[in-house]
C-alpha cells in the first residue's frame, strides 16, 4: 500500500512520518511511504489541517498524530 | 466467551483510569499551598513578607498549581476538540455572506484546534470551497487570538468573568478585523501561486475516518504530552517574571506604567507584546503579577492577546500566501482591533 503523510516540515508532521516509517516496519509488508510538502496539492486534496495521512489514494485522516499502531491497522485493515 | 483480561484493559484504555487521576490531581491541587509555604519558609529558613521570601513562596505555589491546571485543561480541551474537525466547519462557512459569515467564523474560531503550521491548507481550502476572503480572515484572526488552553486557564485563575471577557474581546476583534479585511477587496494581493490553486481542479476529496473514543482518549494524552512538555520551560521563565514582579516591583510603579491613567499604557503592553513570543499558558503568570499589582485590566488583555494573537511566527508563515500589502493590513487592523479594546475595558470598568 502507498502511505501519504502531508504537511509543510512542521515536528507534527516529521513525527507522523516517522510512525509511518515504524509501522511499515512493524508490518512486514510491501508497502511505501511519501512525504508530500506542495501546498497546491494539499489544497487539491482538501486537506485543511496538517499533518494528514492518506492510504492508497484515500485521505484517513487530517490534523492528527496517528500512532504508528493505528497506522499499522489501517494497513492491515 | 469474552476474555476478563481483554475487558479490564479495554474499560482502562477507554478511560478508566480517569477515576484514579482525578482524585489523585485533586489531592495535589488543595496541598500544593502549604507545601509551597513549607519549602519557603521551612526548607529555606525565608522570612515571610521579605522581598525574595514572598518571591520564592509565589514561585513555589505557582509553578505545580499553572502546570497542574494546564494539564487538566489541556486533556479536557483536546478531548473537545476532537469532536470537531475542520472540514466541517469549512463546509458550514461555505459562500457566506459577510457579517453573519464573520460572526459564524469567529464563533468557530473559538473551539477550532489551530496549529500555525495548519494556517496556509486552511486559508487555502476555505476560499476554494467558496469561504469568503474577509470571513476566512475572521477565523484567522479568531483561531489563534482565542486560544482554548488560556481560555480555560483564564477560567482557572480568575473566574468566568475574566474568560468571557477574554473571548468576547476575540470574537469581536475577528469579526470587526475580517469584516473590514472583506471590504478592502484584497483577492489580487494573494500570491499568484495560491490564484492558481484557488483554480486548480480537485484531485478528489474523500470521506476521513471515524475516530473511536480510545483514539480521542490517546489524543488527549498526546495532547498533554506535547503541549505540557514543550511549554513547561516557559511557564517557568514566565512565573519567574511573575515571581519577581510579585515579590521586588512596587505596586505604585505598575500602576503608573500599565495602569488606567497612563493614556500610553495600552500601546506599550501591545508594543511589549507582539515580539514576544510565548505560548498561552506561558503568560498567564505574568498576567496574574499584572493584575495583582494594579496594572489596569485593558492593558493587561491587549499584552496578552497581542503575545497570543499577533505572533512572528504565524506572520512568516502566512507570508507564503499573502503579499506584503494584504499582511501589513493584516497585522494592522488586529492590532488597531487590540488597540481599541483596549483602551475600552480601561475606560469601562
Amino acid at each position: 500500500m502507498l502511505i501519504e503523510v502531508f504537511g509543510p516540515g512542521c515536528a507534527k508532521c516529521e513525527t507522523l512520518l516517522k510512525h509511518a516509517k515504524h509501522a511499515i516496519d512493524q508490518s512486514g509488508g510491501d508497502h511505501q511511504v511519501v512525504k508530500i510538502s506542495d501546498y497546491a496539492v494539499m489544497a487539491a486534496r482538501g486537506i485543511l489541517s496538517t499533518p494528514a495521512l492518506a492510504v492508497d489514494g484515500q485521505l484517513k485522516f487530517q490534523g492528527k498524530v496517528l500512532s504508528s499502531g493505528e497506522i499499522l491497522t489501517l494497513l492491515k485493515g | 466467551m469474552p476474555d476478563p483480561g481483554k475487558h479490564q484493559s479495554s474499560f482502562i484504555r477507554r478511560g478508566g483510569w480517569l477515576l484514579v487521576a482525578l482524585p489523585l490531581w485533586v489531592l495535589l491541587y488543595v496541598v500544593l499551598h502549604r507545601v509551597a509555604e513549607w519549602v519557603a519558609f521551612g526548607v529555606f529558613k525565608l522570612t515571610p513578607k521579605s522581598h525574595l521570601g514572598e518571591a520564592t513562596a509565589f514561585f513555589f505555589y505557582d509553578a505545580p498549581k499553572v502546570l497542574l491546571l494546564l494539564t487538566l485543561i489541556v486533556f479536557i480541551v483536546t478531548f473537545l476538540q476532537s469532536f470537531v474537525s475542520s472540514t466541517r466547519v469549512r463546509n458550514a462557512l461555505a459562500r457566506r455572506r459577510a457579517g453573519l459569515g464573520n460572526a459564524l467564523a469567529s464563533l468557530f474560531g473559538i473551539i477550532t484546534p489551530f496549529c500555525s503550521c495548519s494556517a496556509v491548507p486552511l486559508f487555502i481550502g476555505f476560499l476554494r470551497a467558496g469561504v469568503p476572503l474577509g470571513v476566512t480572515f475572521s477565523f484567522l484572526v479568531a483561531a489563534p487570538m482565542i486560544n482554548e488552553v488560556a481560555l480555560g486557564m483564564l477560567f482557572a485563575m480568575f473566574g468566568w468573568k475574566i474568560a468571557l471577557l477574554y473571548a468576547g474581546t476575540g470574537v469581536t476583534i475577528a469579526f470587526a478585523a475580517g469584516l473590514v479585511l472583506g471590504h478592502m477587496n484584497m483577492e489580487r494581493h494573494l500570491e499568484s501561486w495560491v490564484q492558481d490553486a484557488l483554480n486548480a481542479p480537485s484531485l478528489g476529496e474523500s470521506e476521513e475516518e471515524q475516530i473511536t473514543l480510545p483514539m480521542r482518549i490517546d489524543q488527549a494524552i498526546q495532547g498533554v504530552k506535547d503541549i505540557v512538555g514543550k511549554v513547561w520551560p516557559y511557564i517557568l521563565v514566565g512565573i519567574l517574571v511573575g515571581a519577581c514582579i510579585h515579590g521586588y516591583v512596587p505596586k505604585e510603579f505598575m500602576a503608573r506604567l500599565l495602569g488606567k491613567e497612563t493614556w500610553y499604557s495600552v500601546p506599550l503592553a501591545v508594543l511589549v507584546g507582539v515580539p514576544l513570543y510565548s505560548n498561552a499558558a506561558g503568560v498567564m503568570p505574568i498576567v496574574e503579577a499584572l493584575l495583582g499589582k494594579g496594572a489596569a485590566l485593558g492593558s493587561t488583555l491587549a499584552f496578552m492577546m497581542a503575545v497570543i494573537g499577533l505572533s512572528l511566527p504565524e506572520t512568516i508563515i502566512l507570508r507564503k500566501v499573502m503579499r506584503p500589502r494584504l499582511i501589513a493590513a493584516f497585522v494592522g487592523v488586529v492590532a488597531l482591533g487590540i488597540l481599541l479594546v483596549g483602551y475600552l475595558f480601561n475606560a469601562i470598568l
